[in-house]
C-alpha cells in the first residue's frame, strides 16, 4: 500500500512575480494573461506521486510582500516548506525573496524550500544577474528558471520539493 | 450578548449565521473530526464524515491542528471554491472548535483596493525601467555623437594634411616646371654651345653657367689647321656625290678626335678644318694637345687615304700648327653669332698648313719646344710664308714618343 503524506507549502515572494499562476499552472495546467492581486491567502491542494509514496502537497498561496502589505507570519504556522519566487526582470523582487527567506529561518528555523525565477518566457527583459544566481547556487540553494506561461519548470520545482518533504 | 435585547442579539445571531455564512468544525484531540455544522457547503465542505483526519477532509487545516494558541484567527483564507472565509479557532474540554466566517465582500472590496495600487506600483517600475533604457539609449547616443565628432575632427585634419600636400605638390610642380624651363633652356644653350665646342666643353660651359667666356677677349692659343692635298682637283673631276661622300667620311673620322683632344672646332671649309686649344675653357698643354690631335688626324687620314686610292683619288692631308695670343669671341649679330679667334697666330697656322706635304704636321719653333717631351720632331728650316713679313723656323711633327 502507497503511504500518502500530506504537507503544507507556502508560496512566498513579491507582488506580481506570479505565485498565483505557477500554483494554478501546477495545479490545473492553465494560465491567465490578466493579473489579479491576492488578498489573504489561497488555498489549493495537488497530489504528486512519487517513486515509493503520494505526497498531497496543500499549496498556501500568500498575498505578495509589499510595503503597505507585510506578510502576515501566521500564515507560515505547519508549513512544511516554502517556494520562494522573484521576476527575473525585476531585480528587486530578488531582493524581497531573499529579505522573506530570512525572516521565515528567524522565525521558523531551516524550512525545505526552492528558488524560481519567474517569467523565463520573457528572457529578453531579464535583469537579474547571472552572477547573482550562481553565487546562491554555489550556497546549496535550489534555483530555477519558471514559465507560468509555458510551464517550464514548474513541475520540476514542485516536484523537486515534494520529495524534499517527503524524505 | 449582555446588554443587548434578546430580540437584538436573536437578530445579530441571524445575520452572522446567515451573512456570514457560519459553519464549524470540532475536531479531538486525535485530529479526527467530531462535529461539523452550519452552512459547510458555502465552503465546499458537505459530505464531511465523522470520525475521521480532520486535515485530510478540510485540507486547508492542515498543519494548523491542534492551534498553537487560542483563540486565534487565520484572516482572509481563500478556499479552492473561491470563498474566502476568517478562520477562528479555539479549544473548550480537549476539542479544537474552528469558525469559518464569510469575508468574501471585504476579500473583494481590499483586493480592488490592493489591485489599484500594485497596477500603480507596477506602471511606476515600468516607467523607471523605460527611463533607465532611455537614459542608456541615450548615452549610447551621446557617445556616438561624440565619436562622429571625432571622425568629423580626424576628416577635418586629413583634408587640411591633403590640402597642404597638394599645396606642396603644387610647389613642387612648380619647381618642376621651373627646372624643366631651365633645362630646355640649358638644352637650347648646349645646342648653341656645341656648335662651337667639344661637347664635354660645351656641358662645362651650360654646368658653369658662365657665358662670359663667350665675350671677346684675347688668350695664348694653339691653332691647327688642316686639309687634304689635292682635293680642288679632285672636287673638279669627281662627280658631286663622291666629292660629300668623300668629305663626309673625313668628318666623320675627324670630328670625334677633336672632341677626343678637347678641342674648339672654329670652322669647316670644305676639306679644310680650324682647331685651336686653350679657349675657351683653358687647358694647361695647348701645343701638345695640338700636336697630338695632329698625330692622331694624321693616322686617321692615312686609314682613309688607302681606301681612297682604291678607288683613284688621289689625295694627300697636310697640317700647320702654331701658337701664339689672338683675339676670340662672339662674331657677328643678332641672330647669326658665330664664335671664332682672329690673329696672326692664326693666320700662321693655316699658312703652315698651305705648305705642309702630304703627311706633314709642320709647326712653329714655339710649339716645337712646347712639345720636345712629348714628340719627336725635326726641323725644316725657316720659310717664308704668303703674309709674313719675316721666314718662320718649322718643324715636322715625325711621331709622339712612348709614353
Amino acid at each position: 500500500m502507497t503511504v500518502t503524506l500530506q504537507k503544507k507549502i507556502c508560496m512566498l515572494g513579491g507582488f506580481s512575480v506570479g505565485k498565483t499562476s505557477l500554483v494554478k499552472r501546477f495545479v490545473a495546467s492553465v494560465f491567465s494573461e490578466s493579473y489579479l492581486t491576492t488578498v489573504g491567502v489561497k488555498i489549493d491542494k495537488k497530489t504528486v506521486e512519487l517513486s515509493d509514496r503520494t505526497v498531497n502537497l496543500i499549496l498556501w498561496d500568500l498575498a505578495g510582500e509589499d510595503e503597505i502589505s507585510s506578510l502576515r507570519m501566521t500564515y507560515l504556522r505547519g508549513a512544511a516548506g516554502y517556494v520562494l519566487v522573484a521576476d527575473g526582470t525585476r531585480p528587486s523582487t530578488l531582493e524581497v525573496a531573499l529579505s522573506l527567506r530570512r525572516r521565515v529561518e528567524a522565525d521558523f528555523g531551516p524550512l525545505p524550500f526552492v528558488l524560481l525565477l519567474n517569467k523565463n518566457d520573457l528572457r529578453k527583459e531579464w535583469t537579474i544577474r547571472d552572477e547573482e544566481i550562481d553565487r546562491l547556487k554555489q550556497d546549496g540553494w535550489w534555483v530555477r528558471s519558471t514559465s507560468a506561461r509555458t510551464g517550464e519548470g514548474v513541475d520540476d520545482a514542485f516536484g523537486t520539493l515534494a520529495e524534499q518533504l517527503a524524505r | 450578548m449582555e446588554g443587548l435585547p434578546a430580540i437584538v442579539a436573536d437578530q445579530l445571531q441571524e445575520l452572522i449565521y446567515t451573512d456570514r455564512a457560519a459553519a464549524y468544525l470540532q475536531v479531538d484531540a486525535a485530529l479526527n473530526l467530531i462535529g461539523a455544522g452550519g452552512h459547510l457547503e458555502a465552503y465546499g465542505l458537505a459530505g464531511l464524515r465523522l470520525g475521521e483526519p480532520a486535515p485530510e477532509q478540510a485540507f486547508f487545516l492542515e498543519g494548523l491542528l491542534p492551534p498553537f494558541e487560542t483563540p486565534c484567527i487565520m484572516p482572509s483564507m481563500e478556499l479552492a471554491n473561491g470563498r474566502a472565509a476568517d478562520l477562528h479557532f479555539f479549544i473548550s474540554d480537549d476539542t479544537c472548535w474552528v469558525v469559518l466566517l464569510d469575508v468574501s465582500a471585504e476579500r473583494d472590496a481590499a483586493q480592488r483596493m490592493q489591485q489599484k495600487a500594485y497596477n500603480m506600483t507596477l506602471a511606476q517600475e515600468r516607467e523607471a525601467l523605460l527611463n533607465r533604457r532611455l537614459e542608456a539609449a541615450n548615452a549610447a547616443l551621446l557617445a556616438t555623437q561624440h565619436e562622429l565628432e571625432g571622425s568629423r575632427d580626424a576628416l577635418a585634419r586629413a583634408h587640411d594634411q591633403v590640402q597642404a600636400q597638394a599645396a606642396e605638390l603644387a610647389a613642387w610642380n612648380k619647381t618642376l616646371e621651373e627646372r624643366v624651363a631651365s633645362q630646355l633652356a640649358e638644352i637650347e644653350r648646349m645646342g648653341r654651345l656645341k656648335r662651337f665646342f667639344a661637347p664635354s666643353l660645351a656641358e662645362l660651359i651650360v654646368s658653369t653657367g658662365n657665358e662670359r667666356i663667350l665675350e671677346s677677349h684675347r688668350r695664348d692659343i694653339a691653332v691647327l689647321f688642316c686639309d687634304l692635298r689635292g682635293f680642288t682637283a679632285f672636287a673638279e673631276s669627281a662627280e658631286p656625290e663622291e666629292v660629300m661622300t668623300l668629305l663626309h667620311d673625313y668628318h666623320a673620322a675627324l670630328v670625334p678626335l677633336i672632341q677626343q683632344f678637347e678641342g674648339t672646332l672654329d670652322r669647316f671649309v670644305g676639306d679644310g678644318l680650324m682647331v685651336y686649344f686653350n679657349d675657351p675653357v683653358p687647358c694647361p698643354n695647348p701645343a701638345e694637345r695640338a700636336v697630338g690631335l695632329a698625330v692622331a688626324m694624321r693616322d686617321a687620314v692615312a686609314a682613309l687615304t688607302r681606301s681612297w686610292r682604291r678607288h683613284d683619288y688621289e689625295l694627300g692631308f697636310g697640317i700647320g700648327i702654331a701658337q701664339g695670343f689672338a683675339t676670340l669671341g662672339q662674331i657677328g649679330f643678332e641672330g647669326r653669332f658665330d664664335y671664332s679667334a682672329i690673329g696672326t697666330v692664326i693666320n700662321t697656322a693655316a699658312r703652315l698648313c698651305e705648305v705642309a706635304k702630304d703627311g706633314q704636321i709642320l709647326i712653329t719653333s714655339r710649339v716645337a719646344a712646347a712639345v720636345a717631351e712629348a714628340a719627336d720632331v725635326k726641323e725644316i728650316g725657316p720659310l717664308t710664308l704668303k703674309g709674313l713679313r719675316r721666314a718662320l723656323a718649322v718643324c715636322n711633327v715625325e711621331a709622339l714618343k712612348a709614353a
